[in-house]
């Protein structure tokens, strides 16, 4: 788990764009989203991607989404139960 | 720069072409209610597709708006050739698809403004054409701009033309926004779950002369372009930026929510804009008007929508009852609005038209028809105000890598903005140029409704577009990447800036090949008929890491 959470860390800094932050900075189980790192909805499409991308997870559901989405550590729980 | 005053703007020879056939033969479907979308087996997805017959030399692109111009044309002795006529082109992509074929070296074709002017030769046109690119309002935008030079007195006649063809390109990244809808789309509906995209292409000949009017007569009475200064994709969830569009058209109509006989809206059918549309009418009072949205029965056929769903507006105002919403049943809406499912007679000789795009621009139009008891001369230009230039800044040259001289001059600023680094490096070239001009001299004492910006470049957004079509070429199983698709509109990088500075009035891209002060002139324009109080404007050029970002601050002098 925490090897995953550190690897999904490095994916959302680099598809994301997110120059200037460190795998360190994010906190596991802060909000992504608004405050922090100030995810919008265009970065949702991209963390889409990336479980397509890297865990070979298809989400097209975005009501399903948003509790995934919560955190690194909840899209890191979700991952290790759906990855194929 | 003096505008004339007691000027018409009146509605000329018109012609579409959509998935459903001509005008008449498109408005006669709709009539009948039955919509033209079908599977694309191209596209893996319901589209409004159009068979064009190519004209040796020309793009399928060109193809469809030199037919249109023909058509439009030889019903009028309005000709291009005549100094006084100025020829007006609205499309988001033009003939992007020919990036598929060498997507590293983009042929000259792929250049709007190429393709402008040989459709333009094709006519002989006596003045340059004038581009407009502002994402899904292109169409709408381009009858403001109309309106603005009639209205100025530079020309008397313009003739419109809207045009926009699919390609993998567009599908693909519409579909990477996971905006597209399963099956025929279905505006406003409960069930609604994306827009479907449709080709199509329309003309329009606006006169300022009476006797070159077709009759019943149908005036262009006002129109406004306005930015949510939000999101560059979002829709905005108040419906702020729509409404200062239709109170700002109406106004300059002089024309209120009692005059209105029905609203022709975007309507996309996406989740969001739907409801932000409902939102926006609510504020607007026209929430009881009859409303129809046309993208059931033709799809979304991006820049070319705006031109082609006015003329179909002109055509329901002249037979005195609407249309029905292709796929409409039941709405989910927060604020109800008047949604027309079937046909529908209308008691009032006005039309409002609206459109929202990507880069958060909203434009609209009202139309107002002879038999209104309002039609009257227009008396415009009461007091023409005076323009000063209070800063100007070039983005200097650099012998650095772009990546690496914008990241100095943006860590120079000394801000923590995380969005910065996911715009587009014109974006970002824009921003930095911005930030600079606006240190000169700031405009936080103008309220956002009367800040504008309008720009001008030549590449429109070519540098974003090869890499989108990089992606796409790749066929990722994944699919392509919608934080790269947004920035193929070359007005969003305009619209980053509405955000970042809350301007919230004009934002108008205009595509060149060289800058002639197109974008100066028409921001002057701005100002001298009360539309704006200051204007950001000038070049923004960015491609293949070699930039121009030239701007200047226009202000209103207070006497």
């Amino acid at each position: 788990m925490e090897q995953l959470i550190g690897e999904l860390k490095e994916h959302l800094i680099e598809e994301l764009n997110l120059e200037e932050i460190t795998p360190e900075d994010i906190d596991s189980e802060a909000p992504l989203f608004r405050d922090g790192l100030g995810l919008d909805s265009i970065d949702a499409l991209e963390i889409i991607l990336i479980l397509e991308k890297y865990y070979g997870i298809k989400l097209s559901n975005s009501a399903e989404a948003k509790p995934i989405f919560y955190s690194v550590k909840t899209l890191a729980e979700y991952i290790m139960k759906n990855r194929k | 720069m003096v505008g004339k005053t007691e000027v018409n703007i009146y509605i000329g020879t018109t012609s579409i072409y959509t998935c459903l056939g001509n005008k008449f033969e498109t408005l006669a479907a709709m009539n009948r209610g039955r919509g033209g979308l079908s599977f694309n087996k191209q596209f893996s997805m319901f589209t409004g597709s159009l068979e064009v017959e190519m004209m040796e030399t020309y793009t399928r692109f060109e193809s469809l708006m030199i037919d249109q111009l023909i058509e439009v044309l030889s019903r009028t002795n309005i000709k291009l050739s005549d100094p006084s006529v100025q020829l007006i082109i609205s499309t988001t992509k033009g003939n992007v698809e020919l990036l598929e074929e060498d997507v590293d070296h983009p042929s000259e074709r792929t250049f709007l403004y190429t393709s402008a002017e040989l459709v333009a030769a094709r006519f002989s046109a006596s003045n340059p054409p004038i581009v407009i690119s502002n994402a899904c309002i292109s169409g709408v935008s381009s009858f403001v701009v109309a309106r603005e030079l009639l209205l100025s007195g530079r020309f008397n006649h313009a003739v419109v033309v809207g045009c926009d063809v699919l390609s993998e390109f567009i599908t693909s990244g519409f579909a990477s926004f996971k905006s597209i809808s399963e099956k025929p789309c279905r505006p406003y509906d409960a069930q609604r779950d994306g827009l479907s995209l449709g080709e199509a292409c329309g003309a329009v000949v606006l006169t300022t002369d009476i006797s070159r009017a077709v009759s019943p007569y149908i005036r262009l009475a006002g129109g406004a372009i306005t930015n949510d200064a939000n999101h560059i994709s979002a829709p905005s969830r108040t419906g702020d930026g729509l409404f200062y569009a239709i109170r700002s058209a109406m106004a300059e109509a002089g024309l209120s929510a009692d005059d209105i006989g029905f609203v022709n809206s975007h309507g996309t059918a996406t989740r969001y804009n739907d409801e932000m549309e409902s939102k926006a009418l609510a504020l607007s009072g026209l929430n009881t008007k009859p409303l129809n949205s046309l993208k059931g029965h033709i799809g979304h056929t991006l820049g070319a929508s705006g031109v082609v769903e006015t003329v179909l507006a002109i055509e329901q105002l002249r037979q005195g009852y609407i249309v029905g919403t292709y796929g409409f049943k039941e709405s989910d809406l927060p604020h109800p609005i008047a949604i027309s499912s079937g046909k529908q007679k209308i008691t009032k000789a006005c039309c409002v038209k609206t459109a929202s795009g990507f880069g958060g621009c909203n434009a609209a139009i009202v139309l107002e028809g002879s038999d209104s008891a309002k039609l009257t001369t227009e008396n415009h230009n009461i007091l023409p105000q005076k323009v000063n230039v209070v800063a100007k800044y070039t983005l200097p040259q650099s012998d650095k890598a772009f990546a690496d001289y914008i990241r100095v001059e943006f860590k120079q600023l000394g801000e923590s903005n995380l969005k910065f680094y996911k715009m587009s490096d014109m974006s970002k070239a824009l921003y930095i140029a911005v930030e600079r001009l606006l240190a000169i001299e700031g405009f936080s004492e103008i309220e956002p409704t009367r800040r504008a910006i309008i720009l001008a470049n030549r590449s429109a957004s070519i540098d974003s577009d090869i890499a989108h079509q990089q992606i796409v070429s790749q066929r990722l199983p994944e699919g392509p990447s919608p934080a790269v698709f947004v920035y193929t509109l070359a007005n969003v990088s305009a619209g980053e800036m509405c955000i970042r500075h809350k301007i919230q009035g004009d934002n108008t891209f205009f595509i060149e090949n060289r800058d002639s002060g197109l974008a100066e002139d028409y921001a002057r324009l701005l100002i001298a008929r009360d539309r704006a109080d200051a204007v950001i404007c000038g070049w923004c050029e960015y491609l293949k890491g070699e930039w121009n970002v030239d701007l200047k601050l226009l202000k209103k002098i207070y006497d």
